[in-house]
């Protein structure tokens, strides 16, 4: 949404790299300097930290660690990053799971401990994985990807399909990531992501919408890959040949609902006018016939 | 130009105290001020009154509550089978027993995908600086069935000059200890120095509350009935009086909070329990 609104305010020329990095939910607040965060657990109240802007006695640390705002990842979080990427090797055969992590961890070279600082773990996996997918999708669009000769439907159709390619190695274990992304807990992090990557597939694809029709196209390019996704759970077609034709049809149908609406509307305004016309002419009957007979009467 | 010298008098006298505090061989057991070497000395008096009747009065005192908060600690650690873990000033064991226990429960195994080897493997390191305290763990260990039991070491040692080499532990956790050590800083530093790279820190203290009538109702709390209660239930009431006023001596969470990442550590964080009776600080060593 964030590089969908940008182009559109600076134009064609405006490259967003790794801009789409999701910041992960935090309910803390965090110092630049010694990143001590504050987390909530009484009910009573909560604290607020001030960041310390600036501290004497930081100049051991201070310079490769200034405002977070500038440096754009912070030490623990490149870690993260790196043994998540790790893990995801492990996946297949572990799931999406803290073994999965720890053995990842320990192909990084850093003690598994480490997995415990994860903020809802299996779901950093999880999430971390949706946010690649993600940058490879803007990456294979931005290298030169061909949508010219394709209508719309087709280009959806297209790009969807090659962002569920991305998770066929995980199929196995694809249903438990679903199940992590519908906890109540994870349910916001997820729903955004996803909400980006339809935001992206529609910009791609080249949408002009605006006001509700944002909103409806979203929502429904939703609904198709979701329901896609799920279908592939269970395709055992060579080389999910079934899933591409649901997918075809399901589009097909999203695009002719569209215009299925838009010829109802037409119709209805049809309708209303020609209704409205016989209305009127009544009307004008009625009046002229009371005009004329009132006229007569008065003449009495 | 009288004034100004007075000013730069005042200016230098008040830098010089301060730099005297900083530099002080005066250390605080509870509200006196006593000599750092006696300090220790002190805090061993005092443990080695209450050794016996600690986990006594940690439930009477806490209204069993300590019990959640060591659980909330372990949690936030994860174990994981494998892992060679040191709990300092963990003298009776409720920490290691509770990381033991998470580590090796059946309903974990059965659950996840765990080898046996690893599960060997696993260390957990009990350290304590008094001796009586660590007898006290040893004889709970041997109530539960684990007195031989491989996996749980008891070590005597001091939490700022550990016999523990550099880079060797994976989990690092001391509960209720870091108030009682003289230099806090030695201590986050051997912290630092012992755990490997990944490797987590953790400290469960109590801490300082801010909450304005809470607050009252807690220092009236700890002054007037925690003292009476340690001489009703453990026969010495200067020990818990230490123990009160050595926890309004330690530094406030943000304090601290910035004493961990002095000493090295990352993702500093702390959270609060209880509206900051006790508080859970966390760091990791990268």
């Amino acid at each position: 949404m964030y590089r969908t609104a940008a182009k559109r305010l600076l134009g064609a020329g405006f490259t967003a790299s790794r801009l789409l990095r999701l910041p992960k939910p935090r309910p803390t607040t965090i110092i630049p300097y010694s990143y001590c965060t504050s987390s909530m657990e009484s009910p009573i109240g909560n604290q607020s930290v001030n960041p310390n802007q600036s501290d004497p006695t930081a100049a051991r640390e201070e310079g490769h660690r200034r405002d977070e705002s500038r440096k754009p990842r912070a030490e623990f979080e490149e870690e993260q990053a790196r043994v998540l990427a790790a893990s995801l090797r492990h996946v297949p055969r572990l799931g999406w799971t803290e073994e999965a992590m720890i053995a990842g961890s320990r192909d990084v070279g850093v003690s598994p401990s480490i997995v415990g600082s994860f903020s809802r773990k299996e779901a950093a996996l999880v999430e971390y994985f949706m946010d690649e997918c993600l940058q490879l999708l803007i990456d294979r669009v931005d290298s030169g990807l061909d949508l010219q000769n394709l209508i719309p439907s087709e280009r959806v159709s297209k790009l969807v399909r090659i962002r569920l390619e991305m998770q066929i190695p995980y199929m196995s274990k694809w249903p438990q990531a679903l199940s992590i992304q519908a906890h109540p807990v994870n349910v916001p992090t997820s729903f955004k992501q996803r909400a980006m990557l339809v935001d992206e597939i529609w910009h791609t694809v080249g949408d002009g919408a605006s006001d509700l029709d944002w909103y409806v196209k979203r929502t429904v390019l939703g609904g198709v890959y979701s329901t896609t996704e799920i279908y592939m759970l269970t395709d055992d077609s060579p080389e999910y040949r079934d899933t591409w034709a649901f997918l075809d049809d399901r589009v097909k149908d999203a695009f002719d609902l569209k215009k299925s609406i838009q010829e109802a509307k037409y119709f209805a305004q049809d309708i209303g006018a020609g209704v409205g016309k016989s209305f009127q002419g009544l009307m004008n009957g009625v009046m002229q016939t009371m005009s004329t007979r009132g006229g007569r009467s008065s003449a009495f | 130009m009288a004034l100004r010298l007075l000013s730069r008098r005042t200016l230098g006298s008040r830098i010089l105290s301060y730099r005297a505090s900083l530099h002080s061989h005066a250390t605080s057991f509870g509200f006196q001020q006593v000599k750092e070497e006696e300090k220790s000395k002190l805090v061993g008096n005092v443990f080695t009154n209450v050794a016996s009747s600690y986990d006594i009065m940690n439930d009477v005192m806490s209204a069993g509550l300590h019990r959640l908060w060591k659980e909330r600690l372990v949690g936030k650690l994860s174990p994981f089978a494998g892992m060679k873990h040191l709990d300092v000033a963990g003298g009776t064991g409720d920490v290691a027993f509770r990381i033991f226990d998470a580590v090796n429960s059946v309903k974990r195994r059965a659950l996840r995908k765990v080898d046996e080897a690893s599960l060997e493997e696993t260390q957990i390191y009990v350290c304590d600086i008094n001796p009586n305290m660590l007898n006290v763990g040893k004889q709970r260990a041997a109530d539960r069935g684990l007195r031989d039991n491989k996996s749980l070491v008891w070590v005597e040692g001091d939490a700022e000059a550990l016999s523990f080499d550099d880079n060797s532990m994976d989990g690092y956790t001391i509960a209720f200890g870091i108030r009682n050590v003289t230099h806090i800083e030695k201590a986050l530093a051997e912290a630092y120095r012992v755990l490997k790279r990944g490797g987590r820190f953790l400290c469960l203290e109590l801490s300082h509350v801010d909450i304005p009538v809470f607050k009252e109702l807690y220092d009236l709390y700890s002054f007037q009935v925690i003292p009476n209660l340690g001489e009703l239930i453990a026969g010495d009431r200067d020990s818990y009086q230490y123990l009160v006023e050595s926890v309004r001596r330690f530094p406030p969470q943000e304090r601290f909070a910035k004493m961990i990442g002095d000493a090295g550590f990352e993702k500093v964080e702390y959270e609060n329990l209880v509206g900051g009776v006790v508080a859970i600080h966390s760091a990791i060593k990268l």
